[in-house]
């Protein structure tokens, strides 16, 4: 009886407010991050070549540095240049440029399956080269990348518990908190563990869904 | 539009990869209403030459004028202007996948010509119909047959109003019946007076309807004539040569 009051009244509410962080880290990193890799993607195939070195370049960096290492960058480096950010802007601005160099990967190998012939006929019908690569090629390389994005999506959701490291108290740091409250690391690592993993199973179940939605003829996969 | 300018004026056409000319000094003109056949062995440059006329593969050298003006393809409007005048069709078709027959036919009256959406719509729906499709607007390309795909880019192409049309062996993807049908609609743009440069090698078609052909090998225009002449008592020994393998091929010349 005193345990299952110590789970409502304490570690409860605890998780709850971390997972609402979580949450709030979570939706403005992955929207920005997915729209931030797919124009660095776009750049790294159809952009000028010292645009596509500019994209490899970023996406060495940003894929190559730890994302710890990133997140204290932002948060303890660029007070040094008189930058200060807070711990929650800090944390989306590492999810954000880290998630935009994966995401650009895939989509990169999106457009580079897209047919050649598919841009000629879009030239000739007198397409500029930003109208085709909006109209005719991302709505299809956005179908072939989307797997591969919902799966740096899952990423994202976990390794959103970074975040605690620069003092931005989400799931993860509160549980650590009670955790080291209570010296109960089991329980509540379960505990917090199972919520991550309903995060993860409910994203994926949503990028099936909207694969789903934006399945075509000529899109379809085929099983074998 | 005074008589002497021709629709379409080539001058000196070059391109080269690396060392290997695809195409020489490629110069020929048409005027309105004419129909040009483009013939010659694979690799001979006919693709080549197609391509450049509206820069899909950028010429070294040479000039090309539309109605007397020339095209300077450097300005990037004036080249999207000038290629909205001249209608492509390709061997392959190349379809937009994700759209239906209609909106492949739409996206560029909306994209390019910023046409108002109904408008857009409603000449789409034309076309379609032109080309025979009306039952068929809704399909994606990968519901269509080879036929329709490429009846699908021929109304693609017509909904820009072109003046002259570039068709890159548009039957060659096609079996017999299926040729049938485009070469039916082909025949009607002919009928109705589009200026046409086609490289095919259906030359019953060719005798029927062109009023030039252009032999073409290792990228240069080799020969130039009526095609009862270049078929069958052409000048040039390869020429000959070349023909009398089509007709053998394909019937005799009637």
């Amino acid at each position: 009886m005193g345990e299952l009051l110590f789970l409502q009244q304490d570690v409860f509410p605890a998780l709850m407010q971390g997972l609402w962080v979580t949450i709030q880290l979570i939706i403005p990193s992955s929207i920005l991050g997915l729209a931030a890799g797919v124009a660095v993607g776009a750049v790294r195939v159809y952009g000028h070549p010292l645009a596509i070195r500019a994209g490899n370049v970023y996406v060495t960096i940003f894929r190559g540095f730890p994302l710890v290492v990133q997140l204290f960058i932002w948060y303890f480096g660029l007070p040094h240049i008189g930058i200060y950010l807070t711990p929650f802007t800090a944390s989306v601005l590492g999810f954000t440029l880290c998630s935009s160099a994966y995401h650009s990967e895939y989509v990169r190998g999106a457009f580079m399956s897209a047919k050649r012939g598919q841009m000629m006929a879009a030239e000739a019908l007198g397409f500029s080269r930003l109208q085709l690569i909006f109209s005719v090629m991302l709505p299809q390389a956005f179908r072939r990348a989307l797997p591969g994005c919902g799966n740096e999506l899952i990423y994202l959701i976990k390794y959103s518990s970074l975040a605690y490291m620069i003092t931005c108290i989400e799931l993860t740091g509160q549980g650590k908190i009670i955790a080291s409250e209570t010296f109960r690391f089991t329980e509540i690592f379960m505990i917090v563990g199972v919520i991550y993993l309903f995060l993860t199973t409910v994203s994926s179940w949503g990028i099936r869904r909207l694969e789903a939605r934006l399945r075509l003829p000529g899109f379809e996969h085929h099983r074998m | 539009m005074s008589e002497d300018v021709p629709v379409l004026r080539v001058e000196g056409l070059s391109k080269r990869y690396g060392e290997k000319p695809v195409l020489e000094d490629a110069s020929f003109s048409i005027r309105e209403g004419e129909l040009k056949i483009l013939i010659g062995p694979s690799g001979g440059g006919k693709s080549t030459l197609l391509q450049c006329i509206n820069y899909l593969v950028k010429p070294d050298a040479g000039r090309i004028w539309l109605d007397g003006d020339e095209v300077v393809p450097a300005r990037k409007r004036e080249l999207y202007a000038y290629r909205q005048k001249v209608g492509m069709i390709f061997q392959d078709f190349n379809l937009f996948d994700h759209l239906t027959a209609l909106a492949n036919v739409q996206i560029a009256l909306s994209k390019v010509r910023k046409l108002p959406r109904d408008e857009a719509r409603k000449r789409a729906v034309m076309e379609l119909e032109r080309v025979g499709l009306k039952d068929h607007i809704a399909k994606y390309p990968a519901q269509l047959s080879g036929g329709q795909k490429q009846r699908v880019s021929i109304a693609r192409a017509l909904a820009m109003d072109p003046k002259v049309m570039l068709l890159d062996e548009p039957t060659s993807a096609l079996d017999p019946e299926l040729i049938t049908e485009v070469l039916a609609v082909i025949r009607d743009l002919g009928l109705e007076g589009m200026t046409m440069l086609m490289a095919t090698h259906q030359i019953g078609f060719a005798l029927d309807l062109a009023h030039e052909m252009i032999f073409m090998e290792d990228g240069r225009i080799v020969e130039t004539g009526p095609p009862r002449k270049i078929l069958s008592t052409a000048d040039c020994d390869r020429t000959r040569e070349f023909c009398g393998k089509l007709t053998d091929l394909y019937g005799e010349a009637r």
